[in-house]
C-alpha cells in the first residue's frame, strides 16, 4: 500500500498495516527530521524490520540528502533476514514506481562466512580465517608478487583490482547468499567486495561489532559520513556488547604466549636487520617525523587497529623511547614480566588504572605515554616485519591493547585480579580482568559521529534506562502496545503453589523442598495442558541442575515424561543444538516436549519458538545476575556513582529485561499464540518493568495466582483461542487496510486541528482578558508583568 | 664492571651450572643446596644484584651470615655480602637486572617534556636515553663501558638540573599519591553513604510495617472494637483514649504516630499480656439482661436428650441465649447520634454494628 506521512510518500510492501507499525513510522520520521536519537520498543512479531526499512528507504529516496542507512543486527541469520526483507521492499517499490531505483544494499559479515578461497574457507575458527586471509592479501605480498617473487596470493582478492573501484558489484540488494553466488561467478572475493563498496551503498547491514568494537570499527566504518542513519536492532543488550568490546581478560597462559610472541618479534627484527636493514630504518624515520595516518589509513586490513583514542593523541608522534624496534620489544617484555609478577599475588585485588600505572612506573619505569602508543606501535612493527603468521601474535596484541586502554582511560575501567576461579578452589588460576564499567565509552564515538541513532528492540523496557546508561539524549522514547483483535497471548504471574505457600527462587528459599515441589507441580500441570512445545527458563545453570536432580528424586520428571519429552540446554553449544533439534521434531510430530534452559543462555537470546514450537513459556524465578561477581559489583558501584542508577534498580532492570526476552521467545507474530508464565512471588512487584505490550495484556487479577488458578486461567485461554475468528473482526482493529489508515490519518489531522484551534482560541481569550485588565488599570505593575508573561507563553505555544 | 652478557642471566640456564640435574622449574629447587620446594613449601629465593644468581634463604644465611663470601655458582667469582641480597620482583631475572639498571639511569636522566623546546627534541632525548640504557643492558663490553662513562658525564654536567627534577618528580609523585588516596577515600565515603541510605530505607520500611502491626496488636484493635461498641458516639474517642490511658502503658499513646519508640515499648508490654485472646478482650456477658439456667420450652425438651443433637455439641442453653440475644438486638443503638458524630461510617455499617452490639448484648462501658 501507498500512503503519505506528512509530506513523505511511503511504499509499504503489504496490503495491510498494523496500527503500531504506522505509529512507529511516524515516530521514526520525527526522529530523522529532528536529526536526533530515539529508543523505540515494538512488540516482537509485528514486522519491525520491514516497517523500519520501508520508512527509511522512503526517506532516503524522497529527500535530496540521501542519507545512508547503517543497520546493525546481532546474528548472521538476522542480517540475512533483514537483507531479504529489503530485497522484497525494493522489488515492491520498483513495481509500484515502474522503474528500478539507483540503489545498492549490502550485508557484511566475517570472512569466515564470506570467504571463497578453497582452502582458507575450510578453516574452522574465524580468527584463523582472518589471519590466513591477511597473509594472502597484505600489501607487501602484492609488492613481492609484482617484483616477481613466488608468493601465495588469493586470486579472488586480486581480481578485484581489475574492476572499477566504485563499481565492484552492480546496483541492487545483495543478500549474503547472493553475494557469495555473485562472487563465485565472477571470481571475486565477496568479503572485500562488500568492504570496499560500503561507501557506495545506500544501505549497509552488518553486525554490531563493526560499529561498536573500536578495534574493528576504525577499520571498517571510518569512511561513513556523519549524516548516516544508524539503527541498532534487538538492542536490549547493547550496553553489554559495548562493555565486552572494551574488556579483556589476561591469564597466565596468554602472558606466556605473549612472551613467546615478543621473543619471535625479537628474532624477526634481528633477521631483518641482517637482511633488509633499510625497512627498519624507513619505519624508524617515519616515526621520527611523526608521519602517520596518511598511508596507514589506506591499509584496509592492518593487523589490528587502535582502540578508541582521543584525536589529539592520534596526531602525535610516537615517543622516542619506543621508536626503535628493539627498544619497543624490550618495552613489551618488561611490561609482560610485570604483569606476570602481579599475577602471582594470591589475593583478590581491584585497582583503578591510575593506581595501576603508578605501581607500574615504580617497578618498571614504564611511563604512561609510551604505554598509550603500544597498540599502534605494535601494528606498525608487524607491518614493517611483514609477518604473515599473524595469529601467533594474537596474545601479544591483546596485551598491547590492554596497555593502550589502561593508559588512556582513568575512569570507567577497573582492574580486578582474581587468583582463584571460585572461592573454594585450591589451585590458583589467576585471571586479570580489565573490565570496562562504562557502556558509554564504546558507544560514544557512534553518538558523536552520527546524528541519528535509533535503538530498537522487542523488549527494551524501561526505556529511560538506556539513555541514562549510554549517556545520550533522545528525541523520541516510545513503547508501542500491540493491537490485537483477540487475546493471542496470556501473561500471568504465579506467586503461590496450590498449597498457598509462596514460591520464589530467592536465595534463602530456593532449595527448600516445598518450593521445589511447588515448581515441580507447576511444571507438571502445564506440561499436561500445553499443546506441543513448552519452554522453561531457569535463572542459572547451577540452579537448574540442582532443581532437576531434586525433581528427579521427587518423581516429578517421571510425571512430566508422560506428557512431554524432556530436553535440557547445556553450556556446550553442540549438545544444545542437538537438544533443540530433537525438541523441534517432538513438537512437530505431536509428542510434545519441554525444553529446560537458562534465562541468560544461548537459547534465550537467539532462538525463536514460534507456533507449535512454543505454546507455553515458563519463567522459573527472577533471572537476577550472580551478584557476588566482583565485576558486576564494580559495575554497580560505577553506575551508582556516575549515572545515579541504584544497585537494586539496575539488577532488577537487568533481570526483567532477560525475563521479557524469554517471554518474547514464544510470540513471533500476530497469528501466533502462547502462554507466558512468570513463576516467582517477586514478579508481582516488578511487573511495571515489563514491556508495555506484555504488561497491558495482563489483568490485575492475573498477577497473583496460585498454581491451580493459573491452570484454570490457562485452560480457559486455550479453549478460547481454539475458536475460529472471522477475519472481519480482525480488520480495522489489529490491521488496517488503506481506507482504515486514511480514516486514522484524517482523525489525527482533525484532532491536531482541533487542538490548534483550541489553543488559538485560548490565546485570543487570554489576550482579551489581559487587554481588559490593562484597561481597568487596577492592578499594580507587577501583576501586569505577569500577564505579559502569560501572553508571551501563549504566543510561544 | 665485568658482567656476563645478558643472556647468561636467564634463570632457565642458571639451573644448569648446578650439576647434571634435569631442568626443574626454578621455583622448585635451590640450585645451590638442591633443596626441593616440596620438602619445604615456604622456600624463598634471594638474589644479589652483583650477579643475579638466585639461591634459597637457607643458603644465603649459611654462606653469608659471617661476612662477605664468594658466590657459590661455579664460574662466578663475585664477592657477595649478606645485605646485598633481596628477593626478586620479576620472575625473569634478566628483566630484574634491566630494571635495576634503569633505576640508576632514571635517577640521572630525569628530564621532563617541559624542559624541551619541542616535542621532537624531547623524543630525541628519550631515544638517546633509551639507547644508552640498551647498551648498558645488552651491549658488548666496550659499549657498556662507553655508556657508563656517558652516564657519569651527564650526571656531572647536569647536576643542578637533575637535583631540581628529582625534587619536582618527588613532589609530583607525592601529589598523585595524595590525589589517589583522596579519591579512594571519597569513593569509600560515597559507598558508605549509599549503604546507609539503603539501610535506612529498609529500616523505614520495617519500621512502618512493625508500627502498623504494633498498632494492631496493642491499642489499635482494641480501639476499633471499642468504637464498634460505642453506644454513645460522643464517648467513642474519649473511651478509646481513656482505655488506652488506663489499661495500657503510656507508650501505646504513640500508636497513631507509627514511631519506633512505640515498637520498643510494645516489646516490653507484650510479655505480661497473658494468654492470647482472639476477641481482643471483648466481653460477651450481656449487660441488659441475664440468662438464667433452666429456661426452656416444651417443644424443645425432646431435643434436649436426643443423641443426634447432643453429640453434635448442641445445648439447650445456646438456644435460649440466642433467643434472648435476638430479642434485645438493636436496643440501645441510636442511629441519629452516630450520624451526628460522623465517624465516617456509612449507614449500612452503622446498623450492622448496632446489630453486632446487640448480638453480644453488651454496651461498652467507657470506664
Ligand atoms: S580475499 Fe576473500 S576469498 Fe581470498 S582468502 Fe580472503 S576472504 Fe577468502
Ligand atoms: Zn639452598
Ligand atoms: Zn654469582
Amino acid at each position: 500500500m501507498e500512503f503519505n506521512i506528512e509530506d513523505l510518500p511511503v511504499l509499504f510492501p503489504y496490503p495491510r498495516i498494523y496500527p503500531e507499525q504506522y505509529a512507529y513510522m511516524v515516530d521514526l520520521k520525527k526522529t530523522l527530521d529532528a536529526g536526533g536519537n530515539c529508543v523505540l520498543e515494538m512488540p516482537s512479531g509485528t514486522g519491525k524490520t520491514v516497517t523500519l526499512l520501508a520508512l527509511i528507504v522512503a526517506y532516503q529516496q524522497h529527500y535530496p540528502s540521501h542519507r545512508k542507512l547503517i543497520y546493525c543486527s546481532r546474528t548472521m541469520s538476522e542480517i540475512e533476514k533483514a537483507l531479504v526483507e529489503l530485497k522484497e521492499l525494493m522489488k515492491f517499490r520498483a513495481e509500484r514506481l515502474g522503474y528500478e531505483e539507483e540503489f545498492r544494499g549490502l550485508g557484511l559479515t566475517s570472512r569466515k562466512n564470506l570467504c571463497l578461497h578453497p582452502s582458507v574457507k575450510r578453516e574452522k575458527s574465524g580468527s584463523v580465517v582472518d589471519a590466513r586471509c591477511r597473509s594472502l592479501t597484505a600489501g607487501f605480498v602484492k609488492e613481492k608478487k609484482e617484483k616477481g617473487e613466488n608468493v601465495d596470493v588469493c586470486i579472488y582478492h586480486d581480481n578485484l583490482d581489475n574492476l572499477e573501484p566504485h563499481n565492484l558489484i552492480p546496483n541492487g540488494i545483495w543478500t549474503l547468499d547472493g553475494l557469495l553466488k555473485y562472487g563465485e561467478q565472477h571470481k571475486q572475493c565477496p568479503y572485500f567486495t562488500a568492504r570496499r563498496m560500503m561507501q557506495f551503498c545506500n544501505v549497509i547491514i552488518y553486525s554490531y561489532h563493526y560499529l561498536l568494537d573500536p578495534k574493528i570499527a576504525e577499520r571498517v566504518s571510518k569512511d561513513l559520513s556523519k549524516d548516516c542513519i544508524v539503527v541498532f536492532d534487538e538492542a536490549h543488550n547493547i550496553d553489554n556488547v559495548c562493555i565486552e568490546s572494551l574488556s579483556t581478560d589476561i591469564t597466565e597462559d596468554s602472558l606466556r604466549k605473549a612472551t613467546r610472541g615478543a621473543q619471535n618479534l625479537e628474532t624477526k627484527i634481528n633477521e631483518m636487520r641482517e637482511s633488509d636493514q633499510q625497512k627498519l630504518q624507513d619505519e624508524y624515520e617515519k616515526l621520527v617525523e611523526g608521519l602517520r595516518g596518511a598511508d596507514d589509513g589506506r591499509q584496509e586490513d592492518s593487523f589490528m587497529a587502535n582502540p578508541t583514542l582521543p584525536d589529539d593523541l592520534l596526531k602525535e608522534a610516537v615517543p622516542g623511547n619506543i621508536r626503535r624496534a628493539e627498544h619497543f620489544v624490550g618495552f613489551l617484555r618488561r611490561f609482560i614480566e610485570y604483569l606476570k609478577t602481579r599475577m602471582k599475588v594470591r589475593q583478590v585485588i581491584s585497582e583503578t588504572p591510575p593506581s595501576f600505572l603508578a605501581h607500574l612506573k615504580e617497578y618498571t619505569f614504564i611511563e604512561k605515554k609510551p604505554l598509550r602508543f603500544c597498540a599502534e606501535r605494535l601494528t606498525s612493527l608487524v607491518r614493517t616485519l611483514e609477518l604473515t603468521n599473524i595469529e601467533d601474535y594474537q596474545p601479544l596484541q591483546e596485551v598491547a591493547t590492554f596497555a593502550t586502554l589502561v593508559a588512556t582511560y582513568e575512569k570507567g575501567f577497573l582492574l580486578i585480579l582474581e587468583p582463584y576461579e571460585s572461592d573454594t578452589a585450591e589451585v590458583p588460576n589467576p585471571v586479570l580482568h580489565f573490565t570496562c564499567l562504562d557502556a558509554a565509552i564504546a558507544i560514544k564515538p557512534v553518538f558523536d559521529r552520527f546524528s541519528s541513532v535509533i535503538i530498537t528492540s522487542g523488549t527494551i523496557s524501561p526505556l529511560e534506562m538506556y539513555p541514562k546508561m549510554l549517556d545520550f539524549t533522545t528525541v523520541v522514547q516510545e513503547s508501542y502496545s500491540m493491537t490485537l483483535a483477540r487475546k493471542s497471548f496470556q501473561p500471568m504471574i504465579v506467586t503461590r503453589g496450590s498449597d498457598q505457600a509462596a514460591i520464589s527462587t530467592g536465595f534463602q528459599v530456593r532449595n527448600e523442598p516445598s518450593v521445589v515441589r511447588n515448581y515441580g507441580n507447576l511444571l507438571t500441570e502445564f506440561s499436561r495442558i500445553t499443546p506441543d512445545g513448552m519452554v522453561v527458563f531457569f535463572p542459572s545453570y547451577l540452579y537448574m541442575e540442582s532443581i532437576i536432580s531434586m525433581w528427579q528424586g521427587m518423581g516429578i520428571l517421571d510425571e512430566v515424561w508422560k506428557y512431554k519429552l524432556i530436553l535440557v540446554e547445556t553450556p556446550d553449544a553442540q549438545e544444545t543444538s542437538l537438544a533443540l533439534e530433537t525438541y523441534r521434531t517432538a513438537c512437530a510430530n505431536g509428542r510434545g516436549a519441554v525444553l529446560l534452559c537458562v534465562a541468560r543462555g544461548k537459547v534465550s537470546e537467539g532462538i525463536d519458538f514460534d507456533h507449535q514450537y512454543g505454546r507455553t513459556v515458563l519463567c522459573i524465578g527472577v533471572p537476577f545476575q550472580y551478584t557476588e561477581s566482583r565485576i558486576l559489583k564494580a559495575r554497580l558501584e560505577f553506575l551508582r556513582e556516575t549515572y545515579r542508577i541504584r544497585e537494586n534498580d539496575f539488577l532488577s532492570f537487568d533481570a526483567m529485561r532477560h525475563a521479557a526476552q524469554c517471554l518474547g521467545r514464544v510470540l513471533r507474530g500476530k497469528d501466533d499464540y502462547g502462554l507466558m508464565i512468570l513463576a516467582d512471588r517477586r514478579f508481582q512487584k516488578k511487573r511495571g518493568q515489563l514491556p508495555k505490550w506484555i504488561n497491558q495484556a495482563m489483568a490485575e487479577k492475573d498477577t497473583n495466582l496460585s498454581t491451580d488458578m493459573a491452570v484454570s486461567l490457562a485452560r480457559k485461554f486455550l479453549t478460547d483461542i481454539m475458536q475460529d475468528v472471522e477475519t472481519t473482526v480482525v480488520e480495522g482493529v489489529s490491521t488496517w487496510s488503506i481506507e482504515d489508515l486514511r480514516q486514522h490519518q484524517a482523525k489525527m489531522a482533525d484532532e491536531t486541528i482541533k487542538a490548534l484551534t483550541a489553543a488559538r482560541e485560548k490565546q485570543l481569550e487570554d489576550e482579551a482578558m489581559a487587554e481588559g485588565r490593562r484597561a481597568e488599570g487596577a492592578e499594580s505593575d507587577y501583576e501586569m508583568d505577569e500577564d505579559d508573561e502569560a501572553e508571551l507563553m501563549a504566543l510561544d505555544g | 664492571m665485568s658482567r656476563r652478557p645478558g643472556a647468561g642471566y636467564y634463570t632457565a640456564t642458571a639451573a644448569k651450572p648446578g650439576g647434571g640435574m634435569p631442568l626443574i622449574d626454578k621455583n622448585d629447587m635451590c640450585p645451590v643446596c638442591k633443596m626441593m620446594r616440596y620438602l619445604n613449601p615456604d622456600m624463598e629465593f634471594l638474589i644479589n644484584p652483583e650477579c643475579y644468581h638466585s639461591m634459597c634463604t637457607g643458603c644465603v644465611n649459611r654462606l653469608f651470615n659471617d661476612g662477605p663470601n664468594q658466590c657459590p655458582y661455579a664460574g662466578c667469582h663475585k664477592t657477595l655480602r649478606r645485605k646485598g641480597f633481596k628477593s626478586a620482583f620479576f620472575g625473569d631475572l634478566a628483566v630484574e637486572r634491566e630494571v635495576d639498571l634503569r633505576r640508576r639511569v632514571n635517577s640521572v636522566f630525569n628530564q621532563v617534556e617541559d624542559d624541551f623546546e619541542t616535542l621532537r627534541d624531547y623524543n630525541n632525548y628519550l631515544q638517546m636515553v633509551e639507547d644508552l640504557t640498551f647498551d648498558l643492558v645488552n651491549g658488548t663490553e666496550t659499549k657498556r663501558r662507553e655508556a657508563e662513562a656517558q652516564l657519569l658525564q651527564w650526571e656531572m654536567d647536569h647536576k643542578p638540573d637533575i637535583e631540581r627534577n628529582r625534587k619536582a618528580g618527588r613532589e609530583a609523585e607525592e601529589q598523585t599519591r595524595r590525589r589517589l588516596q583522596a579519591e579512594q577515600e571519597l569513593a569509600r565515603q560515597r559507598r558508605i553513604a549509599a549503604i546507609q541510605e539503603q539501610e535506612e530505607e529498609k529500616l523505614a520500611l520495617v519500621r512502618n510495617r512493625e508500627a502498623v502491626l504494633d498498632s494492631m496488636a496493642t491499642g489499635g484493635q482494641r480501639v476499633q472494637l471499642k468504637k464498634r461498641g460505642g453506644v454513645k458516639a460522643a464517648d467513642i474517642t474519649t473511651a478509646a483514649a481513656a482505655s488506652a490511658g488506663s489499661s495500657l502503658l503510656p507508650g501505646s499513646l504513640d500508636v497513631g504516630k507509627l514511631s519506633i519508640r512505640g515498637l520498643k515499648e510494645k516489646k516490653k508490654t507484650a510479655a505480661p499480656e497473658g494468654p492470647y485472646d482472639p476477641f481482643g478482650g471483648y466481653d460477651f456477658v450481656p449487660s441488659r439482661y441475664k440468662v438464667h439456667s433452666g429456661l426452656g420450652h416444651p417443644l424443645l425438651e425432646r431435643f434436649e436428650h436426643d443423641r443426634a443433637h447432643v453429640t453434635g455439641g448442641y445445648s439447650l442453653e445456646e438456644f435460649t441465649a440466642r433467643a434472648m440475644f435476638e430479642a434485645f438486638a438493636g436496643l440501645g443503638v441510636f442511629i441519629e447520634d452516630e450520624k451526628e458524630v460522623g465517624i465516617g461510617l456509612s449507614a449500612g455499617e452503622v446498623t450492622g454494628m448496632a446489630a453486632g452490639i446487640a448480638a453480644t448484648g453488651h454496651v461498652m462501658d467507657p470506664r
